[in-house]
């Protein structure tokens, strides 16, 4: 049976507003943070600062064209 | 069907709007219905139940605040009056769910979302299958309505002598694109490639006319280096998926109360299990339609591979299996275009596209010469080809105008659509016209859009309904460099252009997904949804308002039309069109266009 990451069917976003001193700060620590949830394939999709910090949305690809998708393994009746 | 008697009860202080809205539903399907004042006391509204004769009882209740015990209430109350087995109790409201709903003892309920048809369904006891959403959603041909008949006589008169300057070019010339399409058109059938018998005729004759790629692909079975087969696990896997989706599919409209514009979207993963799964979640989210987008070395390479592939990067290349399973896959009202327009493979693909059931593709001479770098002369032999297949296929094409994102004003754009145009309409083909919804080069120069997006494209649409009655479906997508990696932005702008499009009147949109302006990563599904959903939105609030002309319309609709005439009388006076493309008249290279090399000097007498 597939685990919930297998059915993501591409990619994991997060968007958030990050207190920080500027872009570049706040893209390093939502890299950081998808980072520390265990993501590897991530990038930060969109940011924008201003003012007391940015408005960010980090990506992890869970699934990339080609890959093999968990989405397609068997499923039991009950999942 | 027997006549109910249903109670109306609104257990919030102000809102029964949902409920006058199915009490209305519910009289015009010929039931009783009794609304009771809001606000009632619980042991009041009891009461009114046990006095009265009715046996369905609809509650609604908005405020989440209490909600379970105000509920439970109201069903312990009828239980100790005798009465809750007399009827049939719903309820619905923002914070309902039909989990709360069933643990709190009522028969059914309705969240947010939940429609009359529904709830009338429910008093009479049928199973809601989401009718309306079938029912309104059928497949429709994008060129119905239009005679292609010119509304400009100057220009008639010269799109006319150009369509026959360019068919006597072509006369008597071939290329090793065309006699692939021969081939494909003669000894390949899908009918029998499906019952999986050899085409050992089709696989004699095709690789010689095949370049190195294809050649070592169908000689040596050398894939190229970023395509792989599917394991028979994962194409069974892909099949179980389909029709588990199928299953719970259902196909909302997002036009509103309008029946146009059409809307398609683009899938080109690269992967086409994964197209697979963004074509599903588009027809769930409303897509009317989708586009193919083959990889970019597919337009410079002589000959189609085979094989069920996949391909890590942008563009799913164009094979047989893989256009098979897409097909296959597809809800039975989604159209289906498979891009032809702009590479050295544009008449075969044409010819597989019509075999394997597409409903439409893409050609256009001028871009597939100035943008998309193909041989001007090879673009113009093979294109005249591929027209005459898409008529015999019954494949409307839309002539795209993307060299407007390479500098190409608009008026010299439209001028070389309009030469396919006319060259398709006398081939018997159905030509669609595709405007650029776009923040092009042109405008970021003259300042046409410093104030507003709507008037230029305005003015695109309005020259071409001067000039011939043909259907329009603007692209591709529509506002394309008016979006950022900003989701919000992004899918409002293209929410805005779409509904520029539904306010124009025109046939189709392509839109793009909320990562158009993304280039770090594939396209996500999400960003599709995004998109769809804004658009529909879109759709929503403008109805069927329309758009009055303004004079800057005006203006730009007389400039645009004046200078597609003059550009048109200089490929006259050339009286030679392939030589007009090479010299810059249908875009310069002091515009940003240059005359494409792939396939150059491979156009020879027949």
């Amino acid at each position: 049976m597939p685990g919930i990451l297998d059915l993501i069917m591409d990619a994991v976003d997060i968007e958030t507003f990050v207190v920080c001193r500027s872009e570049e700060d706040g893209r390093k620590l939502v890299v950081q943070l998808i980072k520390d949830w265990g993501f590897t394939d991530v990038d930060i999709v969109f940011c924008q600062f201003q003012g007391p910090g940015a408005r960010v949305r980090g990506r992890a690809y869970v699934h990339r064209s080609g890959d093999v998708y968990g989405w397609l393994k068997p499923r039991d009746k009950e999942a | 069907m027997n006549s109910k008697k249903i109670m109306l009860v609104p257990l919030d202080p102000v809102h029964d709007v949902g409920l006058k809205m199915i009490r209305r539903g519910l009289d015009e399907a010929g039931h009783e219905t009794v609304l009771l004042p809001p606000d009632l006391p619980v042991e009041e509204i009891v009461q009114e139940i046990y006095n009265s004769d009715a046996n369905t009882v609809l509650v609604s209740r908005t405020l989440g605040y209490g909600v379970a015990e105000i509920l439970a209430r109201l069903v312990d109350l009828l239980d100790a009056m005798g009465i809750r087995h007399r009827v049939k109790l719903g309820i619905g409201g923002m914070a309902i769910r039909p989990e709360l709903a069933a643990e709190l003892g009522f028969d059914a309920g309705f969240g947010p979302g939940t429609t009359v048809e529904e709830a009338v369904a429910f008093v009479e006891g049928r199973e809601y299958k989401g009718a309306s959403f079938r029912a309104g959603k059928t497949k429709h041909d994008i060129t119905q309505g239009h005679s292609y008949a010119y509304r400009h006589d100057g220009i008639k008169e010269k799109l006319e002598l150009i369509a026959d300057m360019v068919l006597s070019w072509a006369e008597g010339k071939t290329s090793p694109g065309v006699k692939r399409a021969a081939i494909r058109d003669e000894l390949w059938d899908v009918q029998r490639w499906r019952n999986y018998e050899q085409m050992t005729d089709f696989l004699q004759e095709y690789p010689a006319h095949c370049g190195e790629l294809a050649q070592n692909f169908y000689k040596k079975g050398i894939f190229h280096p970023k395509t792989r087969r599917f394991t028979r696990e994962e194409a069974a896997g892909l099949e179980e998926y389909v029709r588990r989706t199928r299953e719970e599919m259902r196909v909302p409209k997002l036009q509103h109360s309008r029946t146009k514009p059409l809307v398609f979207n683009q899938y080109g993963t690269g992967c086409p299990f994964m197209d697979i799964a963004h074509i599903k979640v588009s027809e769930a989210w409303g897509v009317d339609g989708v586009v193919h987008f083959d990889p970019s070395w597919g337009a410079r390479t002589e000959g189609l591979l085979d094989g069920f592939l996949t391909h890590q990067e942008d563009g799913t290349v164009i094979t047989p299996a893989n256009l098979n399973r897409i097909k296959l896959a597809l809800e039975p009202s989604t159209l289906w275009q498979v891009r032809a327009h702009r590479g050295l493979n544009t008449p075969e693909t044409v010819v597989l596209a019509g075999q394997i059931g597409a409903d439409l593709t893409k050609i256009n001479i001028c871009y597939g010469s100035l943008g998309g770098g193909t041989d001007p002369a090879r673009m113009t032999v093979d294109a005249v080809w591929a027209m005459r297949y898409a008529a015999k296929y019954g494949l409307p094409f839309d002539v795209v105008t993307n060299e407007e994102l390479c500098g190409v004003p608009a008026y010299k754009a439209f001028a070389g659509m309009l030469i396919t145009t006319a060259v398709g309409v006398r081939l018997g083909a159905r030509p669609i016209l595709q405007p650029l919804f776009c923040y092009s080069p042109e405008v970021m120069v003259g300042l046409q859009m410093q104030d507003n997006y709507i008037e230029f494209n305005a003015a695109k649409v309005m020259a071409l309904g001067q000039i011939i009655d043909a259907p329009i479906w603007p692209g591709a997508p529509v506002g394309f460099l008016t979006q950022s990696e900003d989701r919000v932005q992004s899918s409002a702008s293209t929410a805005f252009h779409a509904s520029l499009a539904a306010l124009l009147g025109v046939d189709g949109v392509t839109i793009a997904s909320s990562d158009e302006a993304y280039s770090g990563g594939p396209i996500s599904v999400p960003s599709k949804i995004d998109t769809l959903r804004a658009v529909g939105e879109g759709f929503r609030f403008f109805g069927k308002t329309s758009l009055a002309p303004t004079k800057d319309m005006e203006i730009w609709r007389d400039q645009i039309v004046t200078g597609i005439e003059e550009v048109l009388t200089k490929v006259a006076e050339k009286g030679d069109f392939v030589q007009a493309l090479y010299d810059g008249v249908l875009g310069s290279r002091e515009d940003g266009a240059y005359p494409g090399r792939n396939g150059k000097d491979t156009v020879f007498p027949l």
